[in-house]
């Protein structure tokens, strides 16, 4: 190809390049909201004076522009693979990949943070405990404990962790489960653990308070696929998972209810299991306040689960060894109000958090 | 309005270039201008009036300074003309800071003006500058105000550089030529420029970012930001001049060239001669000869060095460490005439790393928040602060950041363009290049299509300049 040829080619491609993208962002069809990311996208902002004046419009345009652009799932893969294999970037918008695990960054340790989360939780304890309650805290690694040293990324120092968290935590009895878990307890696109693979962890925890648990677990796999939060993020070409869940007995008969709606919902939603996050089928996901009742229990003793989504699918595995058992997530309620559905007296507490929710505490109310 | 966004290259772009090659000849000005304000105007509405009273005045006093040129009055209207222009730029750049000194040395508890600076003030307040001079000197005044808007507003050029003279560019006002190589050059310098932003200064630039972020310094860790902000900014504002200079290309315009690989530069001397340029032509021309330049002795010349470098620096931003950087390079500038650009000639490599060294220095200061940290990171590099020799971040950064900052360095380089230029001589190395040449540059520009999607752009440095 002579350097004329060459020019009007590359005018050519250019200006087809330049004209159809600029149509098909015109004229493709719009997504209101990404599945893969699991969020809304920016809308075309709306006209007016003041908008423009104030330059909103054009912000709003900017984030709209990159939401609607067509292919936008094509050309995220398409970065991420860039990223990853062509500059050998370690991680991709802070998730990395390790043995298909995906992960996102979690590091430096944030002292404070830790600090921030027990002032909140000995508040719950000063507002509403008296000696007759026992009182309990574990903290759930995330999955960077089991991946990120073999793969060269920085993470934190988890037995200073919970070390500290342990210390600081002078009103409960701390219960480590970190040497039960290992990288395949957790999904590898999700930052959640495995239903069917922590009855050890439910084990542990409940000798720890004083109650056994029942052995009788069936296993099931959900037919829909499962592509975890950090798929989305990562933008990678991955294979998708099955998520698995555990019934029994006990599960089986149990009674939820949901006291932010005020309604009755199953152990395990199968409407959520297909949903934009089928994680959110272990007791309908992120509520405020739950109640599950167990009208088989062999006793009357009931628990106080102080938790983040991982508390979901680990309840219903506890609940063999109980009455009944509240799951409260002060990261949507505040403690003061808990007066109004709650009441302590001859209740067991467990404050069951992840490091994630720990290390960026200002979550929790 | 960012090149590097999807409302430029997807919306702007090609509305702009469809009307512009679609009207007659007579009309392209207006298109340009309409788009321009259009660009400006997306980023700084309520600036538009600013920029457009700044043109009107300069436009005014142009064709007095014309009129009166050969008496007294020439004179004063231009230095009228410039005083105006100066005192906006002032006003809006560098009133809070004095004031902050003010209030600082005399105890005064004056208050702070708190002005949003106008992105590109101080490109198109010099661009008006240039004008009223090159007419004091001789140039024939603009009669057509839209012709002279557009030499002051044109966006590829508006916000960042390179700072075009009138004289460079005033034919071309009314007179320009198109060709298909003249736009293929200028898309691939598009390109070229859009992926070293892209590419190469954002992923820089997050390496920075996250050693500011960092709790976890290391000797390692201050040289790997030091390094990547001396790359960070090389790439981010020469892929800048690119953009702009390949958009002239495409529009019909010639703009000067504004850097020429200046971190293989054997001496700070040649370093400015190949860093930004327009801006070092630009203090040469308007304050170091009108100051009276090498004329005057020793003495005077060493005087008018500091004063145009302290200049400089100031014209970077409003804070000390920006004047501490321009007096930095005054000092070494000055070390170099009177001694050291002699003896620099004696080894090509030792002079080189000199340079590289104290280039790099300068970034430092350049990039701190305040005094206090440009200082901190500066004695960081050599273990200053107690911090250890390696941390596991700065491991990781290395690891994670290694091609970025090999492309980079390379890149940096005359190395990639003398091998294509090798290449290109050979019959067939030539007709191989001419088929990869649309091919690579498509790939780039959907590859950086996509890392503008997944939502990676930043805006550029030079802006806040």
């Amino acid at each position: 190809m002579n350097t004329k040829k060459k020019d009007i080619t590359l005018c050519t491609i250019f200006l087809i390049l330049f004209a159809g993208g600029f149509l098909l962002c015109l004229f493709s069809p719009k997504e209101r909201y990404s599945d893969s990311e699991r969020r809304m996208l920016s809308p075309m902002p709306k006209w007016s004076a003041q908008g423009l004046w104030s330059g909103r419009f054009m912000a709003e345009f900017e984030s709209y522009a990159q939401d609607a652009f067509p292919y936008r799932d094509s050309f995220r893969e398409i970065k991420a693979l860039t990223a990853l294999k062509v500059f050998s970037r370690q991680d991709n918008n802070g998730i990395y990949v390790s043995d298909e695990f995906l992960s996102a960054l979690e590091y430096p340790m944030d002292e404070d943070s830790l600090g921030r989360a027990i002032e909140r939780f000995r508040y719950v304890c000063e507002k509403y405990l008296t000696e007759e309650n026992k009182v309990y805290l574990s903290v759930i690694s995330d999955k960077n404990r089991f991946l990120a040293k073999g793969s060269g990324h920085p993470s934190m120092n988890y037995e200073e962790f919970e070390k500290q968290m342990a210390e600081k935590a002078d009103f409960a009895e701390y219960i480590s489960i970190s040497d039960l878990l290992e990288r395949d307890d957790y999904y590898k696109t999700d930052t959640h653990w495995r239903q069917e693979r922590i009855t050890d962890v439910a084990e542990r925890l409940a000798l720890a308070m004083g109650t056994t648990l029942s052995q009788d677990y069936e296993i099931h796999t959900l037919e829909s696929d499962f592509y975890g939060v950090y798929y989305g993020q990562a933008a990678l070409p991955l294979e998708p998972e099955k998520i698995q869940y555990v019934t029994g007995a006990d599960i089986d008969c149990c009674i939820v209810y949901d006291w932010q709606n005020e309604r009755k919902i199953p152990v395990y939603d199968m409407e959520k299991a297909v949903g934009r996050d089928p994680y959110e089928m272990f007791l309908s996901g992120s509520l405020s306040l739950l109640t599950i009742k167990n009208p088989n229990a062999r006793t009357d003793r009931k628990l106080v689960l102080f938790r983040d989504s991982f508390g979901s699918s680990i309840a219903p595995l506890l609940i063999s060894g109980y009455a009944q058992i509240t799951l409260v997530d002060i990261r949507y309620i505040h403690p003061d109000h808990l007066e109004q559905f709650l009441d302590f007296d001859n209740c067991d507490v467990l404050f069951l958090y992840s490091t994630l929710v720990l290390n960026h505490s200002d979550t929790i109310k | 309005m960012l090149f590097s966004s999807i409302s430029f290259l997807y919306y702007f772009l090609p509305l702009t270039l469809a009307f512009y090659f679609v009207v007659p000849r007579a009309f392209k000005n207006t298109i340009l201008l309409l788009a321009s304000l259009l660009f400006y105007g997306w980023g700084e509405p309520k600036y538009l009036m600013l920029m457009g009273l700044s043109t009107l005045l300069g436009y005014g006093f142009g064709l007095l300074v014309e009129k009166y040129r050969e008496k007294k009055a020439g004179k004063v209207f231009c230095v009228f003309s410039v005083g105006i222009s100066l005192s906006f730029l002032v006003c809006f750049k560098y009133a809070d800071f004095f004031i902050q000194n003010v209030n600082a040395i005399t105890g005064l508890q004056l208050s702070f003006l708190r002005l949003t600076l106008p992105i590109g003030i101080s490109f198109y307040t010099f661009q008006i500058i240039s004008y009223t001079v090159d007419v004091y000197k001789g140039e024939r005044a603009q009669k057509n105000l839209i012709h002279l808007a557009t030499y002051i507003a044109m966006f590829p050029q508006l916000i960042a550089g390179p700072i075009v003279r009138y004289s460079d560019i005033a034919g071309q006002l009314t007179h320009r030529e198109y060709s298909w190589h003249g736009i293929a050059w200028g898309i691939r310098r598009f390109v070229i420029g859009l992926a070293k932003k892209i590419l190469l200064a954002n992923q820089l630039g997050e390496l920075c970012s996250i050693f500011r972020a960092s709790q976890d310094s290391s000797v390692l860790f201050c040289w790997l930001y030091a390094i990547a902000f001396t790359l960070h900014i090389y790439f981010d504002f020469s892929g800048y001049s690119d953009m702009a200079i390949g958009l002239g290309s495409v529009l019909g315009f010639r703009f000067q060239e504004n850097f020429n690989y200046p971190y293989i530069s054997a001496s700070i001397t040649e370093f400015w001669r190949r860093w930004h340029i327009s801006l070092g032509a630009f203090f040469r021309d308007y304050v170091y000869i009108p100051l009276g330049g090498n004329r005057k002795g020793r003495g005077r010349q060493l005087f008018h060095i500091l004063v145009v470098w302290m200049l400089t620096g100031l014209w970077h931003g409003a804070a000390w460490n920006f004047i501490l950087w321009g007096a930095f390079f005054a000092v070494l500038l000055t070390v170099e005439k009177l001694w050291l650009l002699r003896k620099l000639e004696k080894s090509r490599l030792l002079s080189r790393i000199y340079t590289l060294f104290f280039v790099m220095l300068s970034f430092v200061i350049f990039n701190g928040e305040n005094l206090g940290q440009a200082f901190s990171d500066m004695a960081g590099l050599f273990g200053g602060g107690g911090i250890p020799l390696v941390s596991q971040e700065a491991l990781y950064c290395l690891l994670s950041f290694k091609i970025v900052l090999l492309v980079g360095i390379i890149g940096a380089t005359p190395a990639a363009c003398n091998w294509v230029r090798k290449i290109s001589k050979s019959p067939t190395g030539g007709k191989v290049l001419n088929l990869l040449e649309p091919v690579v540059l498509t790939v780039l520009m959907l590859v950086m299509t996509a890392y503008l999607v997944d939502g990676s752009f930043n805006p550029f440095l030079y802006f806040r300049f």
